[in-house]
């Protein structure tokens, strides 16, 4: 009868999910279907529903209408023997107090009913062999980031949900977690995880669901999402060099303003504009902007903000 | 390692390495002791005991229903709030597993509790004990059990150390005295002496004086070791209803 009973093949397939917290629609009949191997990534901004959609996969949660089905199976009630093919990281990162991180993951790997070597792989696995000795209270916030992946990934998973793995992370600590990220994509695994910060995405994942108020916006490539939505390019020049009179002529120009001392030019056809520039500027004096998935989720949520 | 032991080890490690907490859990008592013991001091109470032979006993086992409380109540707050409940949720470790390796920390910290207090007690005080003490053994146990399945029902009330620390001291302070483990039970009004009745450290506090003093023979401690049980289940019972993996609910 729905998607969820057809695909059993699929990672996870959710057909008209709703849940709601007394007057909060905090899911609004969200379809959603992740392929196995697949990166996909859920954007949203808070409170859009990005964690109770992660909770009703696990299991954790039920949902007041809708099919889940995950892996093949229904998550719950509580269903272990497929939780020991899930690894979940929550928002919050939960390790065992006062531990060393090696003693937190031989806690976790004990809790699985696995032997002590499953930590030390789970440490070099997020390049935290280092840092084994350190009590989880003295690591940074990277580090506790990556001590959190250790723990969901120890009793090696092939559905794997990170819960904003990078919010609170500086952009160094971003990147390194990033190629974590990626080898265990290249591992084959399936990863489906949330975030607010579209770089990320547009870098990571092979196709986003744009979330807003328990609703599914869109969901498709980062490449086609941008393309879909025709998010115009910028191109800036000083605006001592030119002016908005200057340009608003040229052919394919669309609109043109000054923001914080540069001539910002918005257009479909950057190949155009910029040859017809070229004879009034130096090329070198102009950067480009190509659209990126920030543009097209900034238009998707436009109307949401709006109301 | 199994579930069991890892779950112990990982409790008492970080019970251990929280030195200040550690050093309060036993110099606590003693602080009473000694406070009590300069109130009292060559006086009888309570059916004709020593001062130090009723006081002993009483702050004893309120010290260590104390600890017990405490210390569960704050594991178990700390397990939902850094979301470790739902991590042990999602694993095939039963819950009573890992809550059964915090009790054996408890049990441990109140049995090296006991020790530690009777022989300041002996030593300084002039505690005197009976030939029936070990009878006081099974009390230890069946009293930090019972503190201990408060201490769940605290936690399980509680989202912050704060939350904690206010609702285990409201019951734990008023106890102190309602019970009898500070004040002579002898000296309250009828009411409130029946009142005591209700109160599970009136057994605890009852169970050890008995053993120590050499009271009442061998039923006295027994009685009271029931009486223990029926509120650990009674505890068990609201905690097990009251339960939540998550503060989101
Ligand atoms: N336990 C709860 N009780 C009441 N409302 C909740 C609860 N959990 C979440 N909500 C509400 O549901 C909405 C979605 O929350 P959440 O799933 O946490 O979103 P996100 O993870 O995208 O920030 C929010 O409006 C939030 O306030
Ligand atoms: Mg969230």
């Amino acid at each position: 009868m729905s998607t969820s009973d057809s695909r059993p093949d699929a990672a996870v397939a959710l057909n008209e999910v709703r849940k709601r917290y007394g007057t909060v629609q905090a899911l609004d009949g969200v379809s959603l279907t992740v392929e196995r191997g697949e990166f996909f990534g859920i954007l949203g901004p808070n409170g859009a529903g990005k964690t109770t959609l992660v909770e009703i996969v696990e299991g954790l949660r039920t949902p007041d209408s809708g099919t889940v089905s995950v892996l093949g199976e229904s998550p719950w009630p509580r269903n272990t023997p497929l939780l020991r093919r899930l690894g979940i990281q929550t928002q919050s990162s939960a390790f065992f107090t006062r531990l060393t991180a090696r003693e937190h993951l031989e806690t976790v790997a004990a809790l699985y009913r696995l032997e002590r070597p499953a930590a030390t792989r789970a440490l070099d696995l997020v390049d935290l062999g280092e840092q084994a000795g350190q009590r989880v209270d003295q690591l940074s916030g990277g580090q506790r980031q990556r001590l959190a992946l250790a723990t969901a990934l120890i009793h090696d998973p092939e559905l794997i949900f990170l819960d904003e793995p990078t919010a609170a992370l500086d952009p160094a600590a971003r990147r390194s977690l990033w190629e974590v990220l990626r080898t265990l994509k290249g591992d084959g695994r399936t990863i489906v995880y949330t975030t607010h910060h579209l770089d990320e995405a547009e870098a990571l994942c092979d196709r986003v669901a744009i979330v807003a108020r328990g609703t599914v916006l869109a969901v498709d490539s980062p490449r086609h999402l941008i393309k879909s939505l025709a998010a115009p390019t910028r191109l800036r020049v000083p605006a001592y060099r030119l002016g908005v009179e200057d340009v608003r002529g040229l052919p394919g120009v669309e609109s043109a303003a000054v923001e914080g001392g540069e001539l910002v030019i918005s257009t479909h056809t950057a190949n155009q504009v910029l040859l017809a520039l070229g004879e009034l500027v130096d090329l070198e004096e102009i950067t480009t902007r190509t659209a990126t998935l920030e543009d097209a989720y900034l238009e998707l949520t436009a109307t949401e903000r709006r109301s | 390692m199994n579930a069991y032991t890892a779950v112990t080890r990982a409790s008492y490690l970080a019970y251990l390495r929280d030195r200040t907490s550690v050093i309060f859990t036993f110099a606590f008592p003693l602080v009473f002791l000694i406070v009590f013991g300069m109130l009292f001091q060559g006086q009888s109470v309570d059916g004709g005991l020593s001062y130090i032979n009723y006081i002993a006993p009483g702050v004893l086992s309120w010290g260590i229903g104390n600890a017990a409380l405490f210390g569960v109540a704050f594991t178990l707050m700390h397990w939902r709030r850094d979301d470790l409940l739902r991590l042990i949720w999602r694993t095939p470790t039963p819950l009573p597993t890992v809550l059964g390796a915090r009790y054996l920390v408890a049990l441990g910290t109140g049995l090296v509790q006991a020790v530690l207090f009777t022989a300041v007690a002996l030593g300084a005080f002039g505690l005197h004990l009976s030939g029936s003490w070990p009878l006081a053994l099974p009390v230890l146990v069946f009293g930090i059990t019972a503190f201990a399945a408060l201490g769940l029902v605290v936690g399980t009330l509680a989202n912050t150390p704060e939350a904690v620390a206010a609702i285990a001291n409201c019951v734990m302070v008023p106890m102190a005295f309602l019970s009898g483990a500070f004040y002579p039970i002898d000296l309250m009004p009828g009411w409130l002496q029946g009142l005591s009745r209700a109160l599970p450290l009136r057994y605890f506090d009852e169970g050890v004086t008995d053993a120590v003093g050499g009271r009442g023979g061998v039923a006295l401690p027994f009685l009271d070791c029931a009486a223990l049980t029926g509120f650990t289940l009674l505890f068990a019972l609201i905690a097990t209803r009251t339960f939540r993996w998550s503060n989101r609910n």
